[in-house]
């Protein structure tokens, strides 16, 4: 499903490079749920974002869905991540101003489906999440598991494949994060989605099938 | 502090170079326009008052009577008058250089023996001794001309100039040459020295003096002997201090001062406007950077001082290249303000001026004051960012909530306007009344703009919702202009004051294509019903007034005599007083035209008006007139003629586009008694049946064009020229109208850049959940048209109001004229048009920008 092949990521940083990445290779099989750990600055995110076509590797190739993404042009590979990625990040990134029912059916607004489609698919997952009673709610009043729950429904819009999670407990009490990854791991199981959490938390990635660990923008290999 | 402003503010500055150098400009600008009305409105207040003070020479007293003149026999009564030193009579007018095209003389005819006591003319090659005198007085085609004139023209002493006099072309000598000293400085130099009986026949006016110019014996009170002077006179002339006397007159210009000051009030609303936009476009983009001073213990009042003080360093640098530009400026403004005030008022000089130190003061307190005003919002709202800012990250701000404490100041603005408007104070004369209006109207805009945030949150709202109701069409960008929508709806306060910005701009179009339209529509009825003639001929210039060059009746029997012409009347001009203000007097004969003629008249019939005015039971009056002094129909008047006194009964209220000082009509042979002038300014031709103008007008050219400098117009080309010179004194506002346009425009690129800025990180999330560059575009640009769209409409619908009461109502109040209202329906719809194009071109930038910034540093790091 996701193949790293010595994918290299450096950043400029003044006149000196920073290097993220340096030379990962890896492979998450389709359905897994794969942790991702490190310490700060280990590469975690970029790793994500590469795997999200956030981002492009400086060296190496990004497979996803048999597809090379690191490849592809921004506008293709914008259209692969609307359909065949969902993404949940720590700080929540919803807009402030759309209802929940709004935020979740953005996507698929941006995909030109009809407003009652994507209000219906949008209200299936609120429901499925749990937040149906809170539909038309602006983020501002919904609690953070509520939040970061509208935020996996939003991810979800598409029914993608590949679920990529940025800290999605890093900004919430623990019983409210554990919740969420509860959320994560059913969604993982019954829909048979590739998942790619990166976290700090070690009972959060006890969650997943395997855990990765970056080090230096490596793979610790001796610890995976 | 002020290091810190150094190190931060010089760095903003130039790391955004181009918004710091359009702010700058912008300032300039402004700045510029204040110091070059101000210096042009200066000249225009001395320029007469110059020409009189360098012709009167050592004068206190002169003696009067508007154009028409007065009787020589009067100079001995004047002369013996006890306590009078010494009097020296003159007359003067312009006189265009026979085949030479653009060139004119002010001719000046004095008693060259007696003048010397008055004025000391400097001749050319020693003095010029009274042998000389003698013999240039001797020959009555001696002229003598100054020596910028001559070496302009290539002439020298015994060299022929011939001039277009009131009886045709005439051929004089140059006897002497003038040093550019006193009197010979006004006009450029243009300037001529008759002896006065030959001067007297070359301006048509024989027997008679324009003015006679006195001293006093030692000792005498000046304002005594002006009553006794005035006593003996009764009424047959005014006698003045030279300096009233020009005050008189410029009084003419009041209504187009006080429009050019408007024009200047304009240019300060909108730079205030752009200044405002750039502070808050600035504060947006730092707020982190606030976040992390105030982190670092920088106090609230320290941000407050940070940016004002940084508004104050631009509007410094901006108010003095401003003032510099300024004088520039006016060089240009005076060539053009000169010439309107040539065409519509009297002649004079206006050139050579520089800013004083008035001036100066205007132009830094304007842009500075005007910058600082501008900055204390956008400065107290970075001085209200939280140290939080600079660690922000997920923090949710506020959907709008509607109706605030703008909404409610804008209701109580546009509430207030009204009662500004038409509020009218007792003592309040016209030009109080406008200026009353003109800030109504201020804050009309003001309410507006204040209440612009709240439009734009329902109009986005409208929008929003609508747009949900339509059905996805392949290419219409739907939910880009959707997502546009909710963006415009979450800050309204962003984009309101861009909003407010643009519709100021339209607002100010539509107001003056309104008025243009209106003023142009109403002026062609009236030239419709006021010259009915098929042919009028000028001499010197196109139309009446002070460019043409009075003919005697004689000249006008020929063109009865041209084949064709059936009726010919005589039209004259001249300016006079009433009750210490100046009045034009308009004189045509009724007896020989009332059966093709009309007049526009407001109150009464015409043929009823033109029956009684030939039968001299009295005299007609403009609106103007009506207006400026509360007389109307069956009240008497009583004007000072070369006669004496003389009262008229109004017998009716017309309307005259010529002046808005006030017109009195009078029968011709009524005011040829009276006045003892029998010049004409326009001939009116009536043709046969059938007669060809062209035919007509060919052969007055031919026989009588040179001679006489004949301009012969169809009452078509006469319209075309009403037209002309009314656009001529348009030209100003139509400047002005496109630094409203491209102030406005910055506007745009401005508010959408901060918009960008303020949402990088919703950028940034909308493209990781798929949005493609191309849809974050159109959403950009899709605002940008909302933008566009809703200060259009609200500027169309602004400059509706605003134009109706310009037109209806401060026009009135300064000039007395009351016009047609037409809406400019063609520009408004343009205007809209092109403000949502120039919008979207505007959007191409921000657009761009947007759709280039990085995912990830956007959604991580904001």
């Amino acid at each position: 499903m996701i193949r790293l092949i010595d994918v290299h990521k450096t950043f400029k940083q003044g006149a000196s490079d920073v290097v993220a990445l340096d030379g990962v290779s890896l492979h998450i099989a389709a359905g897994e749920f794969v942790a991702v750990m490190g310490p700060s600055g280990s590469g975690k995110s970029t790793l994500l974002h590469l795997v999200g076509g956030l981002d492009r590797p400086s060296r190496g190739d990004v497979m996803v869905d048999g597809k090379i993404i690191s490849q592809m042009e921004d506008d293709q590979v914008t259209l692969f991540r609307r359909a065949r990625v969902g993404f949940v990040f720590q700080f929540f990134n919803l807009l402030p101003t759309l209802n929940a029912i709004e935020n979740t059916a953005l996507p698929l607004m941006l995909d030109g489906r009809s407003e009652s489609e994507a209000r219906a698919r949008a209200e299936g997952l609120l429901e499925r999440v749990g937040l149906s009673a809170r539909k038309n709610h602006l983020p501002e009043a919904l609690s953070g598991g509520e939040i970061q729950r509208l935020a996996i429904a939003r991810a979800l819009v598409f029914k993608p494949p590949i679920l990529l999670a940025d800290e999605p407990t890093g900004n919430l009490d623990s019983k409210t994060g554990a919740a969420i990854l509860a959320t994560i791991r059913e969604i993982n199981r019954s829909e048979h989605c590739t998942v790619v959490m990166v976290t700090h938390d070690r009972e959060a990635a006890a969650t997943a099938d395997r855990v990765i660990r970056l080090k230096d923008g490596l793979l610790d290999e001796g610890r995976g | 502090m002020l290091r810190l402003l150094r190190l931060l503010t010089w760095r903003h500055f130039l790391r955004h170079r181009l918004r710091t150098l359009l702010t700058f400009l912008g300032i300039v600008l402004g700045v510029a326009a204040i110091v070059a009305i101000a210096i042009v409105n200066r000249a225009l207040v001395g320029a007469f008052q110059n020409t009189i003070d360098l012709v009167a020479g050592k004068a206190v007293l002169q003696v009067e009577n508007g154009e028409s003149g007065f009787k020589e026999s009067l100079f001995p009564i004047v002369r013996d008058t006890a306590g009078v030193r010494d009097a020296a009579p003159a007359v003067q007018g312009f006189l265009p250089l026979a085949g030479v095209k653009g060139e004119k003389l002010y001719i000046y005819g004095v008693d060259l023996l007696a003048d010397a006591s008055i004025r000391e003319h400097e001749f050319v090659g020693g003095a010029f001794d009274l042998d000389g005198a003698l013999d240039f007085i001797a020959r009555p085609d001696s002229i003598a001309l100054t020596e910028t004139f001559a070496r302009r023209l290539g002439l020298r002493a015994g060299s022929t100039i011939r001039l277009a006099t009131s009886r045709g072309a005439r051929a004089y000598t140059v006897r002497a040459l003038l040093r550019e000293q006193g009197a010979a400085k006004v006009f450029g130099g243009s300037f001529a020295l008759m002896d006065l009986p030959a001067a007297q026949i070359a301006l048509g006016k024989d027997g008679k003096l324009d003015v006679v110019d006195l001293t006093l014996d030692d000792g005498e009170n000046i304002d005594a002997s002006r009553r006794r002077i005035a006593g003996r006179l009764g009424g047959a002339a005014e006698v003045e201090r030279p300096r009233n006397r020009g005050e008189q007159v410029e009084s003419l210009m009041t209504s187009f001062r006080v429009g050019l000051f408007f024009v200047s009030l304009i240019a300060l609303f909108v730079g205030f406007f752009l200044i405002f936009n750039t502070i808050s476009v600035s504060v947006v983009q730092r707020k982190r950077e606030i976040g992390t001073l105030r982190c670092l213990g920088v106090l609230r009042r320290q941000v407050l001082f940070l940016f004002i003080m940084e508004a104050l360093a631009l509007a410094v640098a901006g108010s003095v290249t401003g003032i510099l530009a300024g004088v520039f400026l006016a060089k240009g403004a005076l060539l053009f303000a000169g010439r309107t005030v040539n065409s519509l008022f009297f002649q004079v000089d206006l050139a050579g001026i520089g800013p004083t130190a008035r001036e100066i003061w205007i132009g830094l307190a304007g842009g500075i004051g005007v910058s600082i005003l501008a900055a204390v919002y956008p400065a107290w709202q970075a001085a209200r960012v939280t140290p939080l800012e600079s660690s922000r990250q997920a923090v949710w701000r506020s959907r709008a909530r509607g109706v605030s404490r703008a909404s409610i100041t804008g209701l109580i603005l546009l509430g207030a306007s009204p009662l500004l408007a038409f509020w009218s104070p007792a003592a309040a004369g016209g030009v109080e009344r406008f200026t009353l209006g003109v800030v109504a109207m201020m804050l009309f805009l003001l309410g507006l703009c204040f209440l612009s945030p709240l439009l734009v949150f329902w109009w986005a709202g409208l929008f929003w919702r609508a747009l949900s109701r339509l059905p996805s069409i392949p290419g219409f960008l739907r939910n880009e202009a959707r997502l546009a929508c909710d963006s415009l709806r979450r800050v309204p306060g962003r984009s309101g004051m861009t909003i407010a910005t643009l519709m100021i701009s339209l607002a100010a179009i539509v107001t003056v294509a309104a008025f243009v339209a209106s003023v142009r529509e109403s002026l062609l009825l009236w030239v419709d019903r006021m010259i009915t003639a098929d042919l009028v001929v000028h001499s010197g210039a196109r139309t009446a007034g002070p460019l043409n060059v009075p003919l005697q009746e004689e000249v006008g029997e020929k063109f009865a005599a041209v084949p064709g012409v059936e009726v010919l009347d005589f039209y004259r001009l001249i300016r006079s007083n009433y009750e210490g203000k100046p009045i034009m007097i308009e004189s045509f004969s009724a007896r020989r035209s009332a059966r093709v003629r009309t007049l526009p008249m407001l109150v009464g019939d015409a043929p009823a008006a033109l029956r009684r005015m030939a039968a001299e039971e009295g005299a007609l009056v403009s609106e103007s007139f009506r207006e400026k002094f509360g007389k109307t129909t069956g009240d008497t008047i009583r004007l000072a003629t070369p006669s004496g006194f003389a009262s008229f009964k109004i017998i009716g209220i017309y309307v005259d586009y010529s002046s808005d000082a006030g017109s009195v009509l009078i029968e011709r042979e009524w005011y040829k008694r009276l006045w003892g002038d029998d010049l004409v300014d326009a001939f009116d031709l009536w043709l046969a049946r059938g007669a060809d103008p062209q035919a007509a007008i060919r052969e007055i050219n031919e026989r009588y064009g040179d001679d006489y400098q004949l301009f012969v117009s169809t009452h078509r080309e006469l319209k075309e020229n009403v037209v002309r010179l009314m656009e001529q004194s348009f030209s100003v506002n139509y400047a002005v109208e496109i630094v409203a346009v491209v102030v406005a425009i910055f506007s745009v690129v401005n508010t959408l850049l901060a918009s960008v800025l303020d949402r990088r990180r919703e950028i940034g999330v909308l493209r990781a959940i798929g949005a493609t560059k191309k849809q974050l575009r159109g959403m950009i640009m899709a605002e940008a048209g909302w933008i566009g769209l809703l200060g259009g409409v609200l500027g169309l619908g602004a400059g509706a109001i605003m134009s109706y009461h310009h037109v209806v109502y401060n026009t009135k109040f300064l000039t007395g004229w009351s016009f047609s209202y037409f809406y400019p329906v063609e520009v408004a719809v343009i205007s809209l048009v092109a403000s949502v194009i120039l919008c979207l071109l505007a959007g191409y930038f921000p657009a761009k920008r947007a759709a280039s910034i990085p995912i990830v540093s956007a959604i991580g790091y904001e």
